[in-house]
């Protein structure tokens, strides 16, 4: 199997317990809803993020009612260790290879903790999950581990031909993944006043 | 209360779509009374024409036409009352019931143009790719040309 770099963090407000992932059919069952939202740092996914905490968690939440709850999900593409310039094969020395992984890292905690903002401004509470490798293939794997109710990404809006060569993980995981998927479009440029 | 968002559902006479049917109502209409979204439900009456296709020898006689539409008028009807029992069985009655002609792809999002919807709901048969290029897939083509959020809800194949 490949291998799989996976960091949890939980809020620091919230403080989430790690729930068993059980099937029964509990009462409650209804109400805890996972939300599993990929992320990364375009803003059309912070869009899909606004999104899904405004038309999913609006009600307010009934004393008694678990709240839903929202997993982040960041994959960061692997880097290869190695540089193909034209001419012989050159190695990445070590310190390169700390720099990226630092600025990765950077990236990543950026992104959450814009992300945990938005989510405790709408009192929601949040997991995020850090994976490295294929974005499209980590985010299926990760909706099915985690046995997510819906998953949530955005769409930069490709057009059919850039689809084809740049590749679509939206796309892809609308066909691949096996929960329900919300692809969140972004919203067109006369629609702006729509917001809020 | 600011006014609801829209939320589109599309139906086809299959169990995958009433499965996503029942699958939005216990995520986005329970309690029903509190809901964020208007529901409404289309379903796309497809032409008797193009549910035959160009026909061949024989085929093009009005009497095939007419039974055809028969068909596809009595299957809309029973989609609709199918929905309709469903939604009341949850409680949900604030709903909007639309049947209109037209291939299903187009019929979804030009709905979309027609109601404001910040949603639409599909259903998904579930195609492999090769299926999908052949018998076409609307959750597809809607996807991409749809002007809003597109929620595809899968029947899963084992019920965990």
């Amino acid at each position: 199997m490949d291998t799989t770099t996976a960091e949890t963090s939980s809020t620091g407000a919230e403080g989430a317990a790690h729930q068993p992932l059980t099937t029964a059919a509990t009462a409650e069952e209804k109400s805890k809803t996972k939300v599993l939202v990929a992320m990364d740092e375009s803003d059309g996914s912070f869009y899909a993020l606004k999104w899904a905490l405004d038309h999913f968690f609006w009600y307010p939440i009934q004393p008694d009612q678990e709240p839903g709850m929202i997993i982040l999900v960041h994959v960061q593409p692997i880097f290869q260790p190695f540089i193909y310039p034209a001419g012989p094969v050159v190695y990445a020395t070590p310190s390169m290879l700390d720099s990226v992984k630092q600025a990765q890292a950077q990236n990543a905690a950026s992104i959450f903790s814009r992300a945990l903002q938005m989510c405790k401004e709408k009192k929601i509470k949040a997991e995020t999950l850090i994976l490295e490798g294929d974005p499209k293939d980590r985010i299926c794997q990760a909706a099915e581990q985690l046995h997510a109710d819906l998953l949530v990404i955005g769409s930069r809006g490709l057009g059919t031909i850039k689809r084809a060569f740049l590749g679509s993980a939206s796309n892809y995981c609308a066909h691949h993944v096996q929960c329900p998927i919300l692809i969140v479009k972004p919203p067109p440029p006369s629609k702006e006043s729509h917001l809020e | 209360m600011a006014d609801k968002q829209v939320m589109i559902m599309a139906l086809d006479e299959s169990d995958h779509s009433f499965y996503a049917l029942d699958w939005i109502l216990t995520q986005f209409f329970s309690p029903p009374s509190d809901s964020a979204f208007k529901l409404i439900i289309i379903h796309a009456k497809t032409s008797p024409v193009s549910a035959i296709g160009l026909g061949g020898p024989g085929l093009g006689s009005t009497d095939v036409l007419h039974l055809v539409e028969a068909d596809l008028t009595k299957t809309a009807e029973k989609v609709i009352s199918r929905a309709k029992d469903l939604c009341t069985s949850r409680s949900v009655t604030d709903v909007q019931y639309e049947v209109i002609k037209g291939d299903a792809r187009n019929v979804m999002c030009e709905a979309v143009e027609k109601f404001h919807a910040s949603v639409l709901t599909l259903g998904s048969h579930g195609y492999g790719a090769f299926k999908r290029a052949v018998l076409g897939s609307v959750s597809d083509y809607c996807c991409h040309h749809a002007r809003c959020s597109v929620m595809i809800v899968k029947k899963p194949k084992q019920i965990n």
